[in-house]
């Protein structure tokens, strides 16, 4: 059953922690997979979104509406850009299933857990200090070692809770939370 | 005509037992009536029920997957459910399933996170099924209040600063209270320059 072919469009646009946390989620995916940028970028035309996305610049501007992020964009996403890049999203943590499960799994030996989250962790914090702003709090979050490990975890759960056939309802609910 | 819906991840295997309903005209490729399931998972006891535990596991492990994507671990299905699941004492997550036989005590299973994500997609996968044509009443994911994702901070870190707060306005109206008030009967000194002038 194709994953974009299940849950109704939406007509909420996403707040501004919903942009900030979808991109980081797909920038914990591209830490996962060395390829991600290339691969969200194949899951995009694979999945019919090229009128939506033409090219990687477009997929790319679309990201930089998180207000995170280093060189930042004011103009918001249309719900159907947002709902597009979710299911993007869920599409690839369905892909990098395995490796998820993998750093979830408490029957791994710590050593060998251990070492994969350190290589993830490494991972998202390079690709988090050549995009983001590093000013923000969310960002100094996200490096700092002990909030950063909670931060890291939660996002990873959230790309297991979300992939599946079921995941992009229960992603784009959770990113069209309330600000707190 | 008996159908199996079969459904596998890693830890856990789904198995949904049942029959078209042809007084509804469905045919026989479908399934409209559940007559038993089976959750098998590596290393632990086979759960077994009827239609009402699976519904009953759902609509309590679905929810709390919901909440849980947002960071507010929250128990699910207090008793008389026969299905609770909520954060574990020592991390994971426990799910406690009560027997409706009497004299049962009921069992405790404590998943780690990558099993809890093994059963919600065999879930998932079960009532996204095109062959399930049976109605099954789960809410709909909806975004959380901000109420609600207030109880992702420790109760003691939301308090802070109301408490901060209050003691620095006891701080303050006590180091008022210490300064002297002035004598009633004593008039003001006047400037020499003004008593030449008279």
């Amino acid at each position: 059953m194709p994953l974009h072919s299940i849950a109704p469009e939406s007509t909420a646009r996403l707040p501004r922690r919903g942009l900030e946390r979808l991109d980081l989620l797909l920038l914990s995916a591209e830490a996962l997979d060395l390829n991600g940028g290339e691969a969200m970028v194949w899951m995009s035309e694979q999945m019919g979104f090229t009128t939506l996305f033409p090219n990687r610049v477009e997929l790319w501007k679309r990201r930089c509406t998180n207000p995170l992020r280093r060189t930042t964009r004011r103009e918001g996403l249309e719900p159907a850009e947002t709902d597009a890049l979710i299911r993007i999203l869920c599409a690839l943590a369905d892909r990098l299933y395995p490796l998820l499960r993998g750093l979830l799994s408490s029957a791994e030996p710590p050593e060998v857990l251990s070492e994969r989250w350190n290589l993830f962790r490494s991972r998202l914090a390079d690709l988090v200090r050549q995009r983001m702003n590093l000013r923000r709090g969310g960002v100094q979050l996200l490096l700092d070692p002990e909030s950063g490990a909670r931060e890291s975890r939660l996002l990873i759960q959230a790309l297991a809770l979300g992939s599946g056939v079921g995941g992009f309802e229960r992603l784009r609910a959770s990113l069209l939370d309330a600000q707190p | 005509m008996k159908q199996v819906l079969q459904f596998d991840q890693l830890s856990c295997r789904l198995k949904v037992e049942g029959l078209p309903d042809v007084s509804v005209g469905q045919s026989g490729q479908n399934l409209g009536i559940i007559t038993g399931w089976s959750l098998a998972w590596a290393g632990r006891p086979e759960l077994e029920g009827r239609k009402e535990h699976l519904l009953a596991l759902m609509q309590v492990v679905l929810p709390y997957a919901r909440y849980l994507i947002s960071g507010v671990p929250r128990r699910f299905g207090a008793e008389p459910e026969p299905v609770e699941i909520g954060p574990g004492p020592e991390g994971g997550h426990g799910l406690l399933l009560r027997s409706s036989q009497p004299d049962t005590l009921p069992l405790q299973l404590n998943l780690d996170d990558a099993e809890l994500a093994d059963l919600v997609r065999v879930l998932d996968q079960l009532r996204l099924d095109s062959r399930l044509q049976l109605p099954l009443e789960l809410p709909e994911p909806m975004p959380l209040k901000g109420r609600e994702l207030l109880e992702r901070r420790p109760l003691a870190q939301r308090l802070a600063a109301p408490l901060a707060g209050l003691l620095a306005v006891a701080v303050a109206s006590g180091l008022g209270l210490l300064i002297p008030e002035p004598k009633p009967g004593l008039e003001p000194t006047q400037p020499p320059a003004a008593a030449q002038a008279k």
